[in-house]
């Protein structure tokens, strides 16, 4: 604002500019010569912006005398008392600048009564552009980046920012000291003070590139990814409980932040984080954890389930969309730096975003279906699932070899009787899903546990003598691989018109659920009858009561394992067997009419014994008989092997993430209202103002990884520049653009266009790498200059826009309180698990209060590894900024309170904290009155005590010890109580809290 | 110029205000040093009010109440069994709800018969306001009080409805009231927050964040007040030995200004250290509010401090609380209800146990609030509001309970600006949905803001691309409960 010297409504008060003595500094800012180029995006708009779009912009309703600025056709057209606006090129033919430089009062735009009044500077540069052609362009940030800068140059930050400074007649500041440096490094590399070691060892490192090793050292650090996983958490809005009323457990949501804090460490290159993120699920080649060899990708999806959850919503419908749009939200600002949401109710107000381009991604998230996801389905276990399938086929095709005369000859029988049945249409219930047949009818199986088909024509082979007992009959079992083994078998989408939905199943420890507009938390009051557990190994007709929802979409799950308060488990021993689902009034039918495909399958190499349930049952007759032979050796040994291998398949670990579902396309919600659909269907696709977004995705699915390729497709303007954008924006404290997650007309213009540029094409060129981004920009001498201020610099750049200095800045709430926990030597540095529980105090109250508490240093853990339930959020972290959990948050709020400062003066863990520093610092027998404040010193400040600071210290614990010596309190031995209370001061003094 | 001229902000550098002048919005807050000077002329800034998110803004007009105190009612009283009579629910009791109107899905789906109300109501006041048995010492302060009948709220749960009542959206996350108003007009005290909570043993379903900043700054959230030795989260000073504390403060500030001298001004780092200076005085000033001794007994009679019902006693004591804070300037009071062993006002059965019960805990309470505000003059700026998130079902849920009932329900004001005696808006014959004058919940906020001298539709947060307001899109002033 101050920058492109905006004209403020307030003009009018001059009074209030007298009194302050504030110059508008008109002048000043003319001083600076004009720019060779004028560019529409960075000079004009925000003059048009300000001073005449009100009457003259794109809202037709406020505009006057029918000219509009905002587009070149507008401002070249004729007027309505003849000549043009503008002429490009003659600025001595274009009204505008008659208008401008008119001194009457009826004639000068903008007119008086505005309040609004251009300057001498903006009056010349929209002359100068006239004048340079009037070249009209697209919002900055939909033209792809360039740049002519080798991508390579070591100098090239250097020399973009001094090019700025040089212009504005700014001088830089030395760079910093070593000391300084260090701390400086590694709080914003790890979130961790320096141990007096490494500061130490980097002080005496007097090598050429000892800074370069400084900085790959902490870059390597574990620490490094938890620290930068923290940042990437505040964007996906990451919370381990859902909220709302009983605030219930996302089913392991830390496996999704431990998943961060390793792709972090191994600098998973960007665009892969972002495919994971948006589509893990759905890649054809997904990567596993080199340590664990746990699947790492479907881990990025556990972002869209990260939202709020509603229990018993009255409203059905309004909670999907609810949830969709804070989906559509986080992941829109995430990634793209755009507000997609504001065109929810009409087409966005400044973006050009639809309302389309919303339901476009509405289809998306509609088309998605939450569910558990197994996090231990290891790469090993994929190569058994192979090999278990290989042997089950191999045991069919022994039978088929065995009884080839016997098949042809029932094939032949079956042939001759014409083998459909006659369809009759049954009146009183309809078939959702019939698993009497070999395929599951157009359901999906998602997971091991259901296999590919059901269980038709499998050889039933005895455990014990191996003997062929006969073949399966038709029914979905997870039991493909043996019980305890995940997976969900779900129908596709329909609309609900009955008022039961029944399931004929068998099972134990399993459920089937009727899953309304993707609404899963369903339990009581309302949605109690919409799920029933499968508990009994005989064959039970289980009803479930849709009828209140008739007219809502919906689909069915089946699948082995239950829910505690929402929070999924599988027990070992858990299964579920369907034969078939059906929609039905009233009664239960007495029969349920089994439709067998015309014709009989033929047998291929997959499934040698492909045969109609008929032929099934006519084959076990025969083999009853004893017209078949029954003993064929290599069944036992295939079995038993196949049984070993199954018993490494078992689940026990789960996330909450997504699955595919079937493609919807949404509707317009007329004004954001679902009960107000327009008749069009909007295809899904990626936005329409950008590359790709005019494809509709092809997908039969939501079509997720179709919207990751346009997110990465070579012309994305916004991708690579939203993310090093971010980079930048937590290394300095701010921006290049400064609303990180807007870059749409309403967010702010880059600081440095030409930088932002280069830095999203390097970080391309450079294979999407984070670290060597980071890299890249702490080793240039911007990042190293010292933060102190000349007199000179403050008044001519009072914000730090152009970086002569390095920004000041407070340390995040965990930083804070993680290096409490490093000073006073109480951190445990283990990595990764499940999170430490939340300490709650006497002002943590509430429905879905834990009923214990989590100790109050959090197990020494770092701040990543305390538990974020969205109802009871750890006040440190909440009054030290970190943001509530429930959007996406790329820039935290930076509040300076009166609480903070009650924290540190009075909250228990802080004294604690200075507590076991001080029993530290006193377990060093041999250490000298210097020597000790030197200790803490270097520890907090990572720097030595000055001769001053060496002396008010000695007075100060002079003081402290004459309070003690009076004091009749029993407890901690007096010299410890001494530099508790020494340990604690340097806690509150603000350079330990900020980073300077 | 003072530099701390108010609580909970950041106070405002040298150089902030210099560019924040030259960005025009600052003029607002500036002129609000001139003691609430009508703005006449001043339009407020539109745009880019996140950059400089700390500052408080000012009214926009001369308000007419200063302070509000928000008595919740947690759980949703039964607008017909307390302010909204209906005899044809007696006429028709034990019959078939169904088969006299359309009944809408509600939270249980066990709709039950028409439920008669369980007490009487008699009229009360020069108005004339028919309160019913319940509510006996609130029934006495009806000629202050502007009822509506009208209202309604767009969520039949609690969590949902109480985000919507707090924040204006059924949302987790988003700005509570009370976070607004001391956006809006940051706080007179600058010893005691400008949000104050007093939890009365109920938070709300949906927790604490019925009461956050949601993308607000931090410093708009509001702080939990509570009985006992530690009011607020971490007053009460560590140091056991006296005089400690402060000596080490002196030691901090030494060593901090230090600093500043090495680094030259940093404004952030200044108020950092400023901030000490207040936090040690909320040390002292906040204890001293819950210090009741200097009250007379007749205030404290007043109140039913001397109840036998220990629930009528605890939230009485809230109530004197509540006032007490008025008196310092605290912006916005809420109180929580008190925990009577009957569950909130939520009877979903035992109707009339329950309801019983809660009226017992908060009516004499409120009474002696109303009455001593007024008998002091407080009452005259300070806006007293008094509702639940919804009403209840006019016919039971199973035998003796009522389900939730979003489409009607009954609220009052009482206080600055609001024309007492007053009955606004209209219900069917059964109380089950408003016929005349519907009053959403963001009515109620913009006629709350209005009061307060805040213009509903201009005071805004950008935030996600958009000027976020706590009306959204929706709200109109009532009128007609106004003086």
């Amino acid at each position: 604002m101050l920058f492109y010297g905006k004209r403020s409504f307030f003009r009018g008060l001059v009074f209030f500019f007298v009194v302050l003595h504030i110059s508008c500094g008109d002048s000043k800012e003319f001083t600076e010569p004009l720019p060779e180029t004028v560019d529409f995006n960075f000079h004009i708009k925000p003059i048009l912006v300000q001073n005449c779009y009100l009457c003259h912009g794109p809202d037709v309703s406020s505009r006057k005398a029918d000219l509009r600025l905002d587009v070149y056709e507008g401002a070249t057209a004729e007027l309505e008392e003849g000549g043009h606006a503008i002429v490009p090129g003659k600025p001595s033919k274009s009204l505008l600048v008659a208008r401008i430089n008119n001194v009457e009062e009826d004639m000068i735009m903008p007119p008086p009564d505005s309040n609004l009044k251009l300057t001498d500077r903006e009056k010349a540069l929209l002359e100068k552009w006239i004048d340079q052609g009037a070249e009209w362009k697209e919002h900055w940030a939909f033209i792809k980046p360039t740049t002519d800068l080798a991508t390579n140059d070591k100098l090239a930050i250097d020399n973009l920012i001094n090019e700025q400074l040089a212009k504005k007649g700014l001088e830089k500041s030395a760079v910093a000291d070593k000391n300084v440096l260090i701390r400086r490094v590694a709080y914003l590399l790890t979130g961790l003070p320096p141990s007096p070691t490494d500061v130490e060892s980097f002080i005496t490192d007097n090598s050429k590139d000892a800074y370069e090793k400084m900085v790959d050292r902490y870059l390597n650090s574990p620490a490094y990814g938890e620290r930068w996983a923290r940042h990437w958490m505040d964007l996906v809005r990451y919370a381990e409980t859902k909220g709302h009323e009983f605030d219930y457990t996302i089913t392991g949501a830390w496996k999704y932040r431990d998943y961060l804090i390793r792709a972090f460490n191994e600098d998973l290159p960007y665009d892969q984080l972002l495919k994971e993120h948006l589509a893990g699920d759905l890649m054809q080649k997904k990567r596993y954890d080199a340590a664990s060899g746990n699947p790492e990708s479907p881990l990025g999806t556990a972002f869209y389930a990260m939202g709020e959850g509603t229990h018993s919503p009255v409203d059905i419908r309004q909670d999907e969309a609810d949830r969709i749009d804070n989906m559509i939200d986080v992941t829109s600002k995430t990634f793209q730096g755009l507000t997609v949401s504001c065109a929810k109710c009409h087409d966005h107000k400044f973006d050009p975003i639809s309302a389309a381009d919303y339901y476009a991604f509405y289809g998306i998230m509609e088309s998605t279906r939450f569910s558990p996801v197994p996090a231990d389905l290891s790469r090993e276990d994929e190569k058994t699932v192979k090999t278990v399938n290989d042997l089950k086929t191999y045991m069919s095709q022994l039978v088929a070899d065995k009884w080839s005369e016997g098949l042809k000859a029932s094939e032949k029988e079956a042939l001759a009787q014409n083998t459909a049945v006659a369809e009759e249409s049954a009146t009183d219930y309809q078939v959702l899903g019939d698993f009497r047949n070999a395929d599951f009818g157009g359901w999906v199986s998602d997971g091991l546990a259901f296999g590919q088909e059901t269980t038709l024509g499998n050889p039933l082979v005895d455990k014990a003598t191996g003997r062929l007992m006969g073949l399966d009959e038709g029914r979905a079992s997870s039991k493909t691989f043996g019980a305890g083994v995940f997976g969900v078998l779900r129908s596709p989408d329909f609309v609900l018109n009955t008022d039961f939905i029944g399931v004929k199943a068998r099972g134990k420890n399993s459920l089937v659920r009727i899953v309304i507009d993707n609404f899963q938390l369903i339990q009581n009051p309302i949605y109690g009858n919409i799920q029933q557990k499968v508990g009994e190994s005989e064959w039970n007709n289980y009803k479930l009561k849709v009828g209140p929802w008739k007219g809502h979409k919906a689909y069915i799950e089946i699948l082995p394992g239950e829910y505690n308060r929402h929070d999924y488990i599988l027990p070992e021993d858990a299964y579920v067997e369907a034969e078939y689902v059906i929609a039905y009034d009233s009664l239960w039918p007495k029969e349920i009419r089994h439709k067998i495909p015309k014709g009989t399958l033929t047998a291929n190499s997959n499934k040698p014994l492909a045969l109609s349930s008929k032929l099934v049952k006519s084959l076990n007759g025969k083999l009853k008989k004893g017209q078949l032979p029954d003993r064929i050796p290599e069944l036992k040994t295939a079995l038993d092997s196949s049984l070993n291998l199954e018993k490494s398949l078992v689940n026990t670990s789960f996330f909450y993430g997504v699955n595919d579902g079937f493609a919807i396309n949404s509707p317009i919600f007329n004004r954001g209202s679902y009960q107000e659909p327009s008749e069009e269907k909007i295809p899904r696709r990626f936005l329409s103002a950008l590359p790709l977004g005019d494809v509709p995705f092809k997908s039969k699915g939501s079509g997720r990884l179709e919207l990751a390729e346009a997110m990465l497709h070579k012309d994305n303007p916004l991708t690579s520049r939203v993310m090093v954008n971010r980079i930048w924006h937590h290394l300095f404290g701010k921006g290049i653009v400064e609303t990180v997650d807007n870059f749409g007309l309403q967010g702010k213009l880059p600081s440095h266009p030409k930088l932002l540029d280069y830095l999203a094409v390097k970080f391309q060129d450079d294979g999407w790498s984070i670290k060597k981004m980071i890299r890249h920009i702490v080793t240039s001498e911007v990042f190293k200059r010292s933060a102190v201020r000349s007199d000179a610099l403050a008044e001519k750049d009072p914000i730090n826009i152009y970086l002569a200095s390095f920004p000041v800045r407070r340390l995040e709430s965990e930083a804070i309180r993680d290096a409490l926990l490093v000073v006073s030597g109480s951190m445990d540095s283990t990595l990764y698990g499940p999170p430490i529980k939340t300490h709650l105090t006497e002002f943590m109250q509430g429905r879905g209060r834990p009923n214990k508490s989590g100790p109050l240093d959090g197990a020494g853990r770092r701040s990543i590894y305390q538990e974020v339930r969205r109802n009871f959020l750890e006040p440190m972290m909440v009054t030290f900024d970190r943001p509530i959990p429930f959007s996406t948050f790329g820039k935290r709020n930076v509040t300076n309170v009166p609480s903070q400062s009650l924290i540190i003066m009075n909250d228990p863990f802080v004294v604690q904290q200075a507590e076991r520093m001080a029993k530290q610092l006193l377990a060093q027998k041999e250490l000298t009155f210097d020597q000790k404040i030197e200790w803490i010193y270097m520890r907090t400040f990572s720097r030595k005590p000055s001769a001053e600071e060496l002396a008010k210290a000695a007075t100060f614990i002079e003081v402290l010890r004459g309070m003690e010596n009076q004091s009749e309190e029993e407890g901690l031995d007096k010299e410890t109580n001494i530099w508790k209370d020494y340990c604690h001061s340097i806690f509150n003094l603000k350079e330990f809290i900020y980073l300077i | 110029m003072s530099k701390y001229h108010n609580f909970m902000q950041r106070p405002l550098s040298r150089r902030e205000m210099l560019g924040i002048c030259k960005g025009g919005f600052g003029t607002l807050a500036f002129a609000s040093l001139f003691g609430g000077l009508p703005l006449v002329g001043c339009d407020r800034p539109k745009k880019g009010l996140a950059a400089s998110s700390d500052l408080y803004l000012g009214p926009h007009y001369l308000p007419k109440a200063k302070n509000v105190i928000f008595l919740y009612m947690d759980g949703g009283v039964s607008q017909v069994d307390s302010f909204d009579p209906k005899p044809r629910l007696a006429k028709e009791n034990g019959e078939d709800p169904r088969k006299k109107f359309k009944v809408d899905n509600t939270q249980f789906d066990n709709v039950g018969k028409i439920l008669k109300s369980p007490w009487d109501f008699k009229q009360y006041g020069e108005c004339g306001m028919p309160v019913s048995e319940l509510f006996p010492h609130i029934a006495t302060c009806v000629d202050d009080l502007a009822l509506i009948r009208s209202m309604t709220s767009n969520f039949p749960e609690h969590t949902n409805a109480n985000y919507f009542l707090h924040t204006g959206s059924g949302i987790q996350g988003r700005p509570s009231m009370g976070s607004w108003m001391t956006y809006g007009l940051g706080s007179e005290n600058k010893n005691i927050p400008g949000y104050v909570v007093l939890d009365g043993g109920l938070i709300p379903p949906g927790g604490l964040d019925n009461f956050k900043n949601g993308f607000l700054p931090a410093s708009y959230q509001a702080s939990v007040l509570r009985a006992g030795a530690e009011p607020v989260a971490n007053i009460r000073p560590q140091e056991s030995i006296q005089n400690l504390q402060e000596q080490k403060l002196g030691f901090i500030k030494q060593l901090d200004q230090n600093l500043i001298g090495k680094m030259g001004e940093v404004d952030a780092v200044e108020s950092a250290i400023s901030n000490y200076e207040l936090a040690y005085k909320m040390q002292s000033s906040i204890p001293e509010l819950t210090e009741f001794g200097a009250e007379s007994e007749a205030t404290k009679k007043l109140y039913g401090l001397d109840s036998d019902d220990p629930h009528t006693k605890g939230y009485a004591s809230q109530c004197l609380l509540a006032r007490r804070l008025v008196e310092r300037g605290v912006r916005f009071i809420e109180l929580t209800c008190p925990n009577v062993g009957a569950d909130r006002w939520d009877q979903h059965s035992n109707l009339k146990q329950g309801h019983e019960r809660n009226a017992h805990a908060v009516d004499q309470p409120i009474a002696g609030l109303l009455k001593d505000l007024k008998s002091r003059g407080l009452l005259e700026e300070t806006l007293v509001v008094w509702t639940g998130e919804f009403g209840r079902t006019p016919f039971a849920q199973g035998s003796n309970g009522r389900d939730h009932n979003p489409s009607a329900f009954s609220m009052w004001m009482a206080g600055a600006g609001i024309k007492g005696g007053t009955i606004f808006g209209k219900t069917d014959d059964y109380g089950y949905r408003v016929i005349e004058n519907e009053v959403t919940i963001h009515d109620l906020h913009a006629t709350i803001m209005h009061l307060l001298g805040l213009n509903h539709e201009q005071l805004t947060f950008r935030f996600g691309g958009r000027d976020m307001r706590l009306t959204d899109v929706h709200g109109h002033v009532i009128k007609d409960i106004l003086a």
